[in-house]
């Protein structure tokens, strides 16, 4: 009997599926995303993988092993603002928290318009109404000891109060919970024996850590998208058990990692974003079989671009996000957006009368003018049809026919009055982006302390690969990925399947050195039975369980935290000079040379374990030959490509890129079309087929 | 008093008298600039270059606040990066703390006239400073300045400025609100250079670091600032490496030229005029119960703006600013009201702004005055008033009128200045951040954004309570957005919050305050708006709260404890509050925009829903109707506006008569509720509800109004007598249209002032 991998992963469009059976050998299916019922996505794209594997739906749902599914309906419910009516219980006094948010307009500073121009600015509208939270009398003060008992009879008016409202779920944040969670607790209780069926989420369960803005957001978004999520996840489940799926579904998380269905419908915050970051797992996985450590992530698809850092095997986390402008705490993959796709317009300054491009995109609809969808602006991909780089007749292997006439339109009103011919103001709209996302770039890897020299680049995502030779050089970096076996633009499915089981239990107990080993050990030690005992309710044998621990610190009276890494669950007294010196090597990595004050105390704030179970991996198999005779069938019929090294338009040789073998290399200036995605090898550079069929670019580095 | 312009006799050299840059700059000749660009750039090179100046200028302000770490640089984001031309044209200035784009050019322009010759600007120099009459806001706030040079060439400027913790003088944190002079605070060093040849001057350093108190962590954030400069210098040369200097330098040029014509085409749309505004800020030292007027107007002439002071008082106490202070506030609201849209490239406006305030007064100070409080203080006094002269100015152009934005919360900032031994034995001192939560005043479309922050600082970060309660032994009762804060308007202003503590771990905690604007508000109103809540400490000895907290009921308001209520001073020195004591800190909200019965019925709704307003204040400042289960009843309420409207005309009479209607189209609004028919000299002042005429051009309209005084109190549910700190009588005027009833403006005085005459308009 076969067994397989699958990754299911929903986007606005598709809903793509990954198999990858037990030899290694990967099928890709796509169906259309069904929004107004997504499981019927996911049956119907597993409905098409089983077509091409010639099985039954059934058959194949029951000889697959492991099903990874990554879901964005929770992301969904916040941004078409569909959540639950939610309650708020917090301490007395403190009802404000999420109103009053961090100062700032609820900004983080990459808005910059939104930044520099205050009255096109708002906070955003209420997840929870103020006459939605209740205040409770209770009290812990920071050293975690409780200073006023909850008040039981408040907090059961409150409940009924919240109940005669009709809320449909409630959030639990009280003050410093993280360090006595005890009241938490109870009200969750009171709550339970009031109203059984009520979604619950509590502050020290989610997020238990510091600062209750963040931990209150974080709950009351956990608790906006908590009934949808939770209906739509039982639904997949008991659908694919249906199918004749056997073993537990696995929901993709933002962590890097999959959880349990049960852990998903409680914490259902921890699948947003989940599909993006799926990218960077695959990555990660796909690197490692390759033989990188450091790998810069790009995705760039019509609208966006994002991109993520792994270093030293590891993906770069952050802890704090972000989603409707409400910052909130959770530990994640992080990933960097600029809003730099295919759909990105050209504009040009009124009063400077200067070419610009973005942020704003054409998006989907009417999308770029030769999508011939009614859009008349100039957008890169318009750029990218004339300067030769995309070929109208087979974009998107063949799916969609570009209307060259309209996209020449376009430009026109960019270069006429900029006085440039067609070319030039294609070319140069192309150079806008492509600075604006090595910028991006850049600014990611320098605030993490990283040089991009120091890594390869993956580009995927269908407009990537058009763009990574010129981004990449401009960053110094000599080498990049474009991931084949078509699973380029189902990256994130395949993230899905390569996915570890992930489960990140954080612990905030401030300590200042001298620390005591002993307090820190029961900490640890708490977090390690926390962590053990929920992989094994995961039914995961004790062999199979990876406990990583990390501590996350700062210099006494500063706020800059950096994350320590310490070898297991106890440290010893030797240890402690160790601690510090990780600590100043990490922190002076992270924030330059001589950032670290010398003999200042140190505090340790964050306490973390990373519980990590494998799973079956995708195999993916090394071709066993390589050949540099280069098909007759990958030649396509040459185009004119204009090439700014030149300076002008020159005849180009273009790849089928689906039959170009391991071994096969290409010298730019050349095209490499596949049905996802087009390469554009730029003069100097040269693309050469891997072992696993990917294509590995190098480029002759920018000064 | 004369203005700057008017004083023929004095040099203003920043030793005495404030450093005012003369148009040409005294540059030893010595040192060569470069200046070589030409007008034709490719539109692609160009947005390349601009894009990447931009951002090595936030990379800069990423990497101090990286380095330093500090609270200040990390919540307050009390700093800003900037680059500027060979001759000190901004380039780009960082969307951090406004304020200090106006002490930055200034500094560089002086180190370019006073050591261009003796120590001279060499490659590889950088220069620190903080001598508030060179430029600076106050002692605290340090620059790091460096030249960036092409060869033998000075190429342009790299220049950052950072709060530090303490800098000296008599008050732990530099804050020094007893100050008798500027010897008694913190260190005064105008620009001295500190990097000669890439390398640190060690002796300069301890100098600089010998008179605080924490002199470590100025090192650090000293560090802090070399690095930045580091970062964004190398960043330059690799910019002139790969485009070369003409090039690079021929963007520099554009982004001004661009900004320059952006601005200038702004001021195209607008009538020429004066506008003007009028607050008072109150207590300059301990014990004073005066008022000390403040006064801002913006002259526009063709394509010049002229700000200045007139009639503003004399320096006095602890409490002034110094002409950059005062240059730099007025720049945050020229940065945020007519740069946004070439993201605070000032340079190109400057080129057409005159600042010509009068010297000797409490926002332009002569040396030695006292001027460590200034930021919060003659500042932001001189800040705020700016939006407003500035939007009355913007009001005329229909798209224009989108940037306008009233005053915004903590227009003054209710300083609380705390030390003690923390819950960890160890010594501290520091201020309460928790009013840089601000607010934002109301627009000339909308509501106003509730504790949207400070707007001179666009992203600044409020802590959290459990940030405060680790680093401070305190305890927080509540800290909550308060109804009725914003100012009433057509559209509200932002509601400002209340934090509220008492000593928590620890025995007791030392105290000082430091505010105004708690007896007259100075979150104004606009166009009819009203003002916000005025600053507000309330303080309970020995009260009930452990009882309470033992019994488990915590409060939600200070009213709600028993115990003695002990009134506290505005620069109250040394008191001790115990563990029982109760201490709540209210500041100021954003100002309204337009008069509170043209209020849309539905926004008081939604008000009243999400408790931005409380019912008495929809009824009697607001005109609403409500029925028993207070919901708005819309018929009632459009009566009732009506009948209020009426009442005005019966009871004021101050010999107005309803006047005669204009007929015809207005020649341009002038205000939300002032319209401005015909031109030339036979232009008049028009009610624009119902065209009654309100007098000749030449005159002030509100003298065609009726007039209504009323208390301060009056003004907004949550301002008090004024009484209590001031000597000083004050009335809330209001300036009604004379035939139909609707209120064309208002504003609050000292009652020995005269109407303010706030817009005279050459048509």
């Amino acid at each position: 009997m076969a067994s397989y991998l699958c990754g299911i992963d929903i986007g606005g469009t598709f809903t793509d599926c990954v198999i990858v059976d037990g030899a290694g050998a990967v099928t890709t299916a796509k169906a259309p995303s069904t929004p107004h019922d997504f499981a019927r996505g996911v049956q119907d794209a597993l409905k098409a993988a089983s077509g091409k594997l010639d099985l039954e739906l059934d058959e194949l749902c029951s000889e697959i092993t492991m099903l990874s599914h990554g879901t964005t309906v929770g992301t969904n419910a916040i941004i078409q603002k569909r959540g639950a009516k939610v309650g708020l219980i917090t301490t007395r006094g403190h009802n404000d928290v999420i109103h009053i948010m961090r100062g700032s307009r609820g900004l983080t500073g990459n808005e910059i318009r939104l930044v520099v121009h205050i009255p096109e600015s708002q906070k955003p509208d209420p997840i929870i109404p103020k006459r939605l939270i209740e205040g409770v009398s209770e009290r812990v003060d920071c050293f975690g000891k409780v200073i006023v008992k909850l008040n039981e009879e408040e907090a059961e008016a409150a409940i009924r109060r919240l109940l005669e409202k009709d809320v449909e779920a409630i959030a639990v944040c009280f003050l410093w919970s993280f360090l006595a969670p005890q009241h938490e607790a109870r009200v969750k209780e009171m709550i339970a024996d009031i109203a059984p069926n009520m979604f619950v989420t509590t502050s020290h369960e989610l997020v238990p850590k510091w600062g209750e803005y963040e931990r209150t957001a974080a709950v009351a978004l956990n608790a906006y998208i908590g009934p949808l999520t939770t209906g739509y996840i039982a639904g997949v489940a008991s659908d694919v058990e249906g199918l004749g799926y056997h073993q537990p579904l696995q929901i993709t998380q933002c962590a890097g990692g999959t959880i349990s269905v049960n852990r998903a419908m409680s914490a259902p915050l921890l699948t947003l974003d989940s599909g993006p970051v799926a990218g960077v797992t695959g990555s990660q996985y796909a690197g490692g079989l390759m033989g990188y450590d450091n790998i810069i992530t790009t995705d760039m698809g019509g609208t966006s671009f994002d991109v993520g850092i792994i270093h030293d095997g590891k993906p770069a986390f952050s802890y704090t996000s972000l989603v409707h402008q409400y910052a909130y705490y959770l530990s994640k993959v992080d990933i960097q957006t600029i809003g730099a796709g295919g759909g990105s317009k050209a504009w040009i300054d009124e009063t400077s009368g200067m070419l610009r491009v973005g942020p704003e995109s054409a998006g989907a609809a009417p999308g770029p003018a030769c999508y011939g969808r009614g859009g008349d602006i100039a957008t890169v991909t318009d750029a990218d049809l004339l300067l030769g780089y995309l070929d109208a007749e087979n974009f998107a292997g063949g799916s969609l026919t570009l209307d060259r006439a309209a996209a020449e339109a376009a430009i026109r009103k960019i270069a006429d009055p900029l006085g440039l011919s067609q070319l030039e103001a294609a070319a140069g709209i192309v150079k806008i982006a492509e600075f604006q996302m090595a910028d991006l770039i850049r600014k990611v890897t320098i605030q993490k302390g990283f040089d991009p020299r120091d890594f390869v680049l993956f580009a995927f995502g269908g407009a990537g690969p058009v763009h990574a030779g010129v981004f990449a050089k401009e960053l110094g970096v000599s080498k990049v990925i474009v991931p084949q076996r078509e699973t380029a633009s189902v990256w994130c499915a395949f993230g899905a399947a390569a996915a570890d089981v992930l489960h990140v239990h954080e612990r905030v107990n401030m300590m200042r050195s001298p620390f005591d080993v002993v307090e820190l050990n029961n900490v640890l030690g708490e977090l390690e039975n926390r962590a053990k005992a929920e992989l094994t309710a995961d039914e995961i044998l004790p062999e199979r369980q990876h406990l990583r621990f990390a501590l996350d610190m700062r210099h006494k009276g500063q706020i800059n935290e950096v994350e320590v890494e310490i070898s297991g669950s106890s440290l010893a007294e030797v240890d402690l000079p160790k601690l510090r010196d990780a600590f100043v090597g990490q922190y002076e990595r992270q924030y330059g040379q001589g950032a670290s004050l010398p003999g200042a105390r140190l505090e340790i704030v964050t306490f973390r374990c990373r519980a990590a179970a494998d799973t079956a991996k995708p195999r993916l198999t090394r071709a066993d030959k390589m050949t540099a005779t280069i098909d007759g069938a990958a030649l396509r019929p040459a185009r004119l490509v204009f090439w700014t090294e030149y300076s002008e338009t020159i005849d180009t040789q273009v790849f089928n890129g689906e039959k170009l073998a391991p071994g096969n290399g290409v010298s730019g200036p050349a095209i490499v079309e596949t049905a996802d995605t087009t390469v554009v090898l730029h003069p100097e550079q040269t693309l050469a087929v891997d072992a696993f069929g990917n294509f590995e670019l190098t480029l002759a580095a920018s000064k | 008093m004369p203005r700057i312009s008017q004083i023929t006799d004095t040099t203003f050299d920043g030793i005495n008298n404030p450093y005012v840059p003369k148009k040409d700059l005294d540059i030893s000749p010595s040192l060569k600039l470069h200046r070589e660009w030409d007008e034709t750039l490719d539109p692609v090179t160009y947005e390349v270059i601009r894009h990447n100046l931009w951002n090595i200028n936030e990379e800069h302000g990423a990497t101090i606040q990286r380095i330093s770490g500090s609270p200040v640089a990390m919540f307050a984001l009390d700093l800003n990066p900037s680059i500027l031309t060979e001759d000190a044209e901004f380039v780009y200035f960082g969307p951090y703390m406004q304020y200090m784009s106006g002490v930055t050019d200034t500094q560089v322009k002086w180190i370019l006239e006073y050591r261009s010759d003796n120590p001279g600007i060499k490659p590889g120099d950088m220069f620190l400073a903080n001598d508030p009459w060179v430029g600076a806001a106050h002692q605290m706030d340090v620059m790091l300045i460096c030249p960036v040079f092409h060869g033998d060439k000075l190429f342009c400027w790299i220049t950052n400025c950072l709060h530090q913790y303490d800098i000296g003088g008599i008050t732990p944190g530099s804050f020094c609100p007893a100050a008798e002079s500027a010897f008694d605070e913190g260190i005064l060093i105008p620009p001295v250079k500190i990097v000669e040849n890439d390398v640190v001057r060690k002796d300069i350093e301890a100098l600089y670091l010998r008179s605080s108190r924490k002199p470590e962590m100025v090192a650090l954030d000293f560090r802090a600032q070399l690095a930045g400069n580091m970062t964004a210098k190398t960043r330059i040369k690799a910019l002139i490496d790969r485009y070369g200097a003409k090039t690079v330098k021929s963007v520099m040029k554009k982004v001004i030229d661009n900004s320059e014509a952006a601005f200038l085409s702004k001021l195209k749309k607008i009538p020429d005029g004066v506008w003007r505004d009028r607050t008072y800020v109150e207590a300059c030292r301990p014990g004073d119960r005066r008022t000390h007027r403040v006064q801002i107007a913006l002259t526009k002439k063709g394509d010049k703006l002229i700000f200045d002071n007139e009639g503003t008082a004399p320096q006095d106490g602890a409490m002034n600013a110094t002409y950059s202070g005062w240059r730099g506030s007025v720049m945050v609201a020229i940065n945020e009201l007519l740069s946004w849209d070439q993201y605070f490239a000032v340079g190109g406006a400057l080129r057409h702004i005159e600042f010509d305030p009068v010297p000797g007064t409490l926002n332009c100070a002569d040396f030695p005055a006292s001027v460590s409080t200034a930021p919060t203080q003659s500042m932001e006094i001189s800040l705020y008033p700016a939006y407003n002269i500035i939007s009355k100015m913007l009001y005329s152009d229909e798209e224009l009128r989108q940037d306008i934005m009233g005053i915004g919360g903590t227009s003054q900032w209710p300083t609380t200045i705390f030390r003690g031994i923390d819950q960890w034995g160890e010594r501290y001192g520091y201020i309460l951040i928790d009013p840089i939560g601000g607010s934002i005043g109301a627009f000339a479309q909308g509501d106003g954004i509730n504790t949207g922050g400070q707007a001179r600082t666009p992203i600044g970060q409020l802590p959290n309570v459990e940030h405060n309660e680790q680093l401070f032994p305190l305890l927080f009762l509540y800290r909550k957005e308060l109804p009725d804060s914003g100012g009433a308007g057509k559209f509200r202003g932002g509601l400002s919050a209340e934090s509220c503590f008492i000593p928590h771990n620890t025995d007791f905690i030392t105290q000082d305050t430091l505010s105004s604007g708690n007896a007259i508000p100075t979150s104004t109103g606009m166009m009819g708006g009203y003002p916000s809540t005025t600053n507000a400490y309330t303080f309970i000895r020995e009260s009930d709260i452990f009882q309470r907290m033992k019994e488990s009921r915590l409060i939600e308001d200070s009213s709600e404890v028993a115990g003695n209520p002990q009134h506290l001073e505005l620069r109250q020195e040394n008191f001790v509050q115990n563990s029982a004591d109760v201490y709540a800190v209210r500041w100021s909200g954003g100002g309204g925009f337009g008069d509170p019965l043209q209020r849309d019925i539905e926004r008081i709704v939604h008000d009243l829903e999400h408790l931005n307003i409380t019912p008495k204040a929809a009824r009697e400042i607001f005109g609403a109707v409500l029925d028993e289960n207070e919901q708005v009843d819309v018929a009632a309420t459009e009566e009732n506006r009506n009948k209020i409207r009426k009442e005005r005309l019966e009871r004021l009479k101050n010999g107005q008569v309803p006047r005669d209607s204009h007929a015809g189209e207005t020649a341009f609004p002038a205000g939300d509720n002032l319209a401005v028919y015909g031109s030339g000299d036979t232009a008049r002042w028009g009610c624009a509800h119902c065209t009654a005429d309100l007098g000749p051009i030449g005159e002030n309209f509100k003298d065609a109004c009726l007039r209504d005084d009323r208390p301060v109190s009056d003004s907004n549910p949550l301002v008090g007598d004024p009484a209590v700190f001031i000597d000083d009588a004050v009335n809330f005027r209001l300036f009604y249209c004379p035939s139909c009833g609707n209120q064309i403006d208002n504003e609050i005085a000292v009652t020995s002032d005269a109407v303010l005459r706030d817009i005279e308009l050459t048509v």
